[in-house]
Formats: C-alpha cells, sequence, structure tokens
C-alpha cells in the first residue's frame, strides 16, 4: 500500500481533477492518493467524481480555503 | 467552512433567460461581451494617435456595431463592468473569494497565451461564447448552431492536448 502526493495549490478548475484522475490510472488498489487544492471548485468536483468513481474518500480544510483530500483507489 | 452548493442549472437557466429577455428589451442588443473589447481597443490606440486603425476594423469586426451605436457601447461596457462587480460580491457572500497566487512560470506563459488566443479567437470569430453562441441560438440564427458544433470539437482538443501534454 503505498501513498501519493499531488499538489495541486495553486491551479484552476478542471486541472486539480485531470491530474487526480491521471495519477490514480497508474496507482494500485488500496493505495492512497493525498491531494492538496485551494480551490473551492475543484474541492466540490473532486469528491464528486471520485464518490461517482467508488474510491474511498475524506477531505480536511487544514488552512482557510485550502483543503486535504485523502483518496483510496478502491476500483 | 462547508463547501457550498451551486445553484442548480435549471434555476441558472430560467434566470439567465430573462436576464438577457429583459435586456435586448431595454437596450436593443442581446447580451455580448467582447464585442465592446474593441472599441476600447480602438479608443486606446486613437488616444495614442493612431487615428488611422478605427474604421476598417470596426466594419469587419465591430459585429454590427459602430461608432454610431455610442448607447449601446456604453451600455455593454457598463454591463462588463457589472459582471466583475457581480461576481465579486457573489463571491463574497458565499465567503469564497480569496486571492490566488502564480503557482510558477509555466502557468503564467499559458494563461497570457490562452488569454491571448481566447480574445484574438473571440473577435475573428465575431463573437465569444456569449454573443456568438449563447445569444445567437435564442435569436434563431444558424450561426450559433455552426459556433456549437465548432466549440464543441475545440473543447475535446483542448481537453485531449491538456490532458496528455500539459498536466
Amino acid at each position: 500500500m503505498a501513498e501519493f502526493k499531488l499538489d495541486c495549490m495553486h491551479e484552476v478548475c478542471p486541472i486539480p481533477l485531470l491530474k487526480a484522475a491521471k495519477k490514480l490510472k497508474v496507482m494500485e488498489f488500496g493505495d492512497v492518493l493525498i491531494m492538496k487544492t485551494d480551490h473551492n471548485c475543484s474541492i466540490a468536483n473532486v469528491i464528486e467524481w471520485v464518490d461517482k468513481q467508488g474510491h474511498a474518500m475524506d477531505y480536511v480544510e487544514v488552512d482557510q480555503g485550502e483543503w486535504e483530500i485523502y483518496i483510496e483507489k478502491l476500483k | 467552512m462547508k463547501i457550498n452548493k451551486s445553484w442548480p442549472y435549471w434555476l441558472g437557466m430560467v434566470l439567465l433567460a430573462v436576464i438577457n429577455i429583459a435586456l435586448l428589451a431595454f437596450i436593443g442588443s442581446p447580451w455580448q461581451i467582447t464585442s465592446v473589447f474593441l472599441y476600447w481597443g480602438i479608443f486606446v490606440l486613437n488616444s495614442l494617435g493612431f487615428e488611422s486603425l478605427g474604421e476598417s476594423y470596426t466594419i469587419y469586426y465591430g459585429n454590427g456595431l459602430s461608432f454610431e451605436d455610442a448607447e449601446i457601447i456604453y451600455y455593454l461596457t457598463i454591463l462588463n463592468i457589472g459582471i466583475i462587480a457581480g461576481s465579486l460580491l457573489s463571491a463574497l457572500l458565499s465567503s469564497e473569494f480569496k486571492v490566488k497566487k502564480i503557482k510558477n512560470k509555466k502557468q503564467l506563459v499559458l494563461g497570457i497565451f490562452g488569454g491571448v488566443l481566447m480574445g484574438f479567437g473571440a473577435r475573428i470569430a465575431l463573437g465569444c461564447t456569449i454573443g456568438g453562441y449563447f445569444s445567437a441560438i435564442p435569436s434563431f440564427s444558424l450561426h450559433g448552431w455552426v459556433f456549437a458544433i465548432f466549440m464543441f470539437l475545440g473543447v475535446l482538443i483542448g481537453c485531449k492536448i491538456l490532458y496528455k501534454d500539459l498536466i
């Protein structure tokens, strides 16, 4: 079970979502992706997309307007 | 902070339609954004002494507007300022306002390059997605549908390039 990091700070929609999709493709089942974003539209569409894809996911607001999203690849 | 849910599509659709109808009734032109940029540009160039740049540009690229339509140009300018002010207000009201930093040089260069292409493209196409598409289709104009097909193709190609090469 490996851990991957993705720095999406200061990047605008839809780049964080595309980066996450690209990264998840090369990850193994059970691997965890930690991504950081400060784009409020990205936090909304990334968690919606991850939910639809059927992965496990949680997120926390680490600073005002900055989030860390934890995604576990399940499918 | 909780994550704000956006308005449903149907509400946005109804509001946009009603406001665009009101705008057409009030100023005699449907919503357009970039046509007026041309007049700002010409105004700046003329102020700097490039007199000859006015006429020939507006005849072809003015999208039916000329300097005689000063009233419409005036309203469209107010409208553009209103879009910025309204977006700011909406961001502040939902506490989503944030000054974003530039990540790196690549982002800066891509941003400037993309902005120039968008502005140039909007003018040679005689309209951006608002003037050439959003306002064209309810006017029963064929060019809105042509715009839609090529916009779709452009987005498709743009997404492929973005996904494969730029991120």
